[in-house]
């Protein structure tokens, strides 16, 4: 009872630091355009995160539950004890990584972690590797190369046509002023992409812990995971939507609308196909499919290169980690 | 604690508002200018060297900005226009500058006593014609910011090239001002040679101020055109 207990504060956790900085990241763009307010941005994020995770959080969930570890073919205590070294894991990694202001994703830790978990219990011979689902792993991992390129193909494409058919025929100001409510709408479309993917990082591997195996994972677990992304945003996103917010005046309400309908779009595609992604990673290729439209002034591409540096680290370290404190707390606890 | 995991790395550095900066500088610069001659003119030598400390200042500030820029827009940016361009335009505009303050100096190297009135009112229409041109030219520069906000499109980038063939024209007619001064200037029979001398500087170095201007103009079109 203790672990599940302990496994559901950290998974709580989790969700309050994907609301702190993930969720407050993808919404940032709208309090830099000045289409909403702080407070706004808090209110529509932490319901529409809640909405998302609550309605559309199951399919990523029960992904990250039993898609990587066929945790059916486990006693259950060691699943409990798996999921908390996953959690744990994750979670230090991606404090340590936050301290450092490193762009990772919770989503990769947590999917890392979770294949530590499974790869120690293979070293333990309570599984044997081909057991692991190597098939959904690749899936994933495809996933999280597909969607930067997708949100930036779609950003693009939906600036090229806001490009040619308004901003090349009308004034440039008026265009603006009509797109400064469409991006309160894409921005409400974001926090409910964002809900429904990354709620899965905390609340996988609360169902895992919970031992929902064969069921769906009840709605009350995701709705814990929306409410703890919620608590984020409202009481650490807003340093991190000003702070952002204020460094990218150059995203007008056209582009601005662009890069978070193509983000959300592509979020919420993945949370129906059941992929963790990372919605900040979609949301940077989204940008640079602004700026390839011609839509922003100037773009860093070393961003690209730390993005790429994060994914090849934060695998490998989150499943090292989780092998670490797996063997470990299987024979001591 | 800054416990921040940020997207805002994506956005970089943006060099426009300091383009259009520079360019106003430009402008200010040859203003001052324009009232040191007059102050020369008048026999105020005193206000002549304190204008020529403001253009050195004003130039000063002109590098800093260019140093900023130029620093700045490092390869892994991925601007709206060619990086080349880009830093070809602001090596041109940073001369109109450059010449501003060669010019300023060149007024307190002597005083000029024996030219004659009708040869001071034709710097008086040269220095016109120039702050006219440089005028145009700042206009110019300041679509920048709408070629931005409209991805530059066709309708923006034809109205931010209208200035350029009219800069153009106006640095045509400084031309020709400055034929027409050279000329008398040669040909003055009551003037001190040096004095000749020193005045012909002058007005090959004003030329390069509106030769400059067009030039940059014209590296500004190539830049909008680019993409």
């Amino acid at each position: 009872m203790l672990i599940e207990i302990f496994a559901i504060i950290l998974g709580l956790y989790m969700a309050w630091n994907i609301g702190a900085n993930d969720a407050a990241n993808s919404m940032a763009t709208s309090y830099g355009s000045g289409a909403l307010t702080l407070k706004q941005i808090i209110f529509v994020a932490a319901i529409l995160e809640f909405c998302g995770a609550t309605i559309a959080g199951h399919r990523v969930t029960s992904t990250i539950a039993k898609g990587i570890v066929p945790i059916e073919l486990l006693d259950p205590h060691l699943v409990s004890l798996g999921a908390l070294s996953a959690l744990l894991s994750a979670g230090f990694w991606i404090t340590l990584a936050t301290y450092y202001g490193l762009p990772i994703s919770t989503s990769h830790s947590i999917v890392g972690a979770m294949l530590g978990f499974g790869l120690a219990a293979v070293s333990q011979n309570y599984l044997s590797i081909e057991d692991i689902k190597w098939g959904v792993l690749t899936k994933i991992v495809l996933s999280w190369i597909i969607s930067p390129i997708a949100g930036g193909l779609l950003a693009f494409l939906i600036f090229t046509l806001i490009r040619f058919a308004l901003l090349e025929r009308y004034d440039v100001y008026r265009v603006e002023r009509v797109f400064r409510y469409l991006q309160v709408l894409t921005a409400c479309y974001v926090a409910f992409a964002h809900g429904s993917n990354d709620v899965a990082n905390a609340t996988g591997p609360i169902a895992a812990a919970l031992g929902f195996l064969g069921r769906e994972t009840p709605i009350w677990v995701l709705a814990l995971g929306g409410l703890g992304i919620a608590v984020g945003v409202a009481t650490w996103g807003y340093r991190v939507i000003e702070t952002v917010g204020k460094n990218i005046t150059e995203l007008t309400f056209t582009r601005g609308f662009s890069a978070e309908f193509a983000t959300a779009t592509t979020v919420l595609s993945a949370s129906m196909l059941g992929m963790p992604i990372s919605t900040t990673h979609t949301l940077v290729g989204s940008v640079v499919g602004v700026g390839l439209a011609g839509g922003l002034a100037s773009i860093d591409l070393r961003v690209i290169r730390k993005i790429i540096m994060s994914w090849i680290v934060t695998v490998p370290v989150a499943a090292g980690l989780a092998i670490a404190l797996y063997t470990v707390m299987v024979i001591f606890v | 604690m800054k416990f921040l995991r940020s997207v805002t790395d994506i956005f970089g550095y943006s060099p426009f508002e300091p383009l259009r900066q520079h360019a106003e500088i430009c402008g200010r610069a040859v203003g001052l200018l324009q009232k040191q001659f007059h102050a020369y003119r008048r026999g105020n030598f005193a206000e002549v060297e304190r204008l020529r400390e403001e253009i050195d200042e004003l130039e000063h500030e002109a590098d800093k900005i260019k140093t900023e820029i130029r620093s700045h827009v490092t390869r892994s940016l991925m601007l709206s226009v060619d990086r080349n361009d880009l830093l070809n335009f602001l090596k041109v505009q940073d001369d109109i500058i450059n010449y501003c303050e060669h010019v300023g100096h060149m007024l307190t190297f002597r005083i000029v006593k024996t030219a004659p009135e009708d040869i001071w009112d034709e710097f008086d229409i040269l220095l016109a014609k120039i702050m006219e041109t440089v005028n145009e030219y700042e206009e110019m520069v300041d679509h920048i910011t709408r070629l931005l906000a409209t991805s530059f499109s066709r309708k923006e980038i034809n109205a931010a090239l209208e200035h350029v063939s009219e800069i153009e024209e106006m640095e045509h007619e400084c031309d020709m001002i400055q034929i027409g001064l050279h000329r008398k200037l040669f040909n003055s029979k009551d003037m001190n040679p040096i004095d000749v001398h020193l005045m012909v500087e002058w007005v090959v170095h004003l030329g390069e101020i509106a030769n400059n201007t067009a030039r940059a103009a014209d590296r500004f079109r190539t830049m909008i055109l680019g993409k």
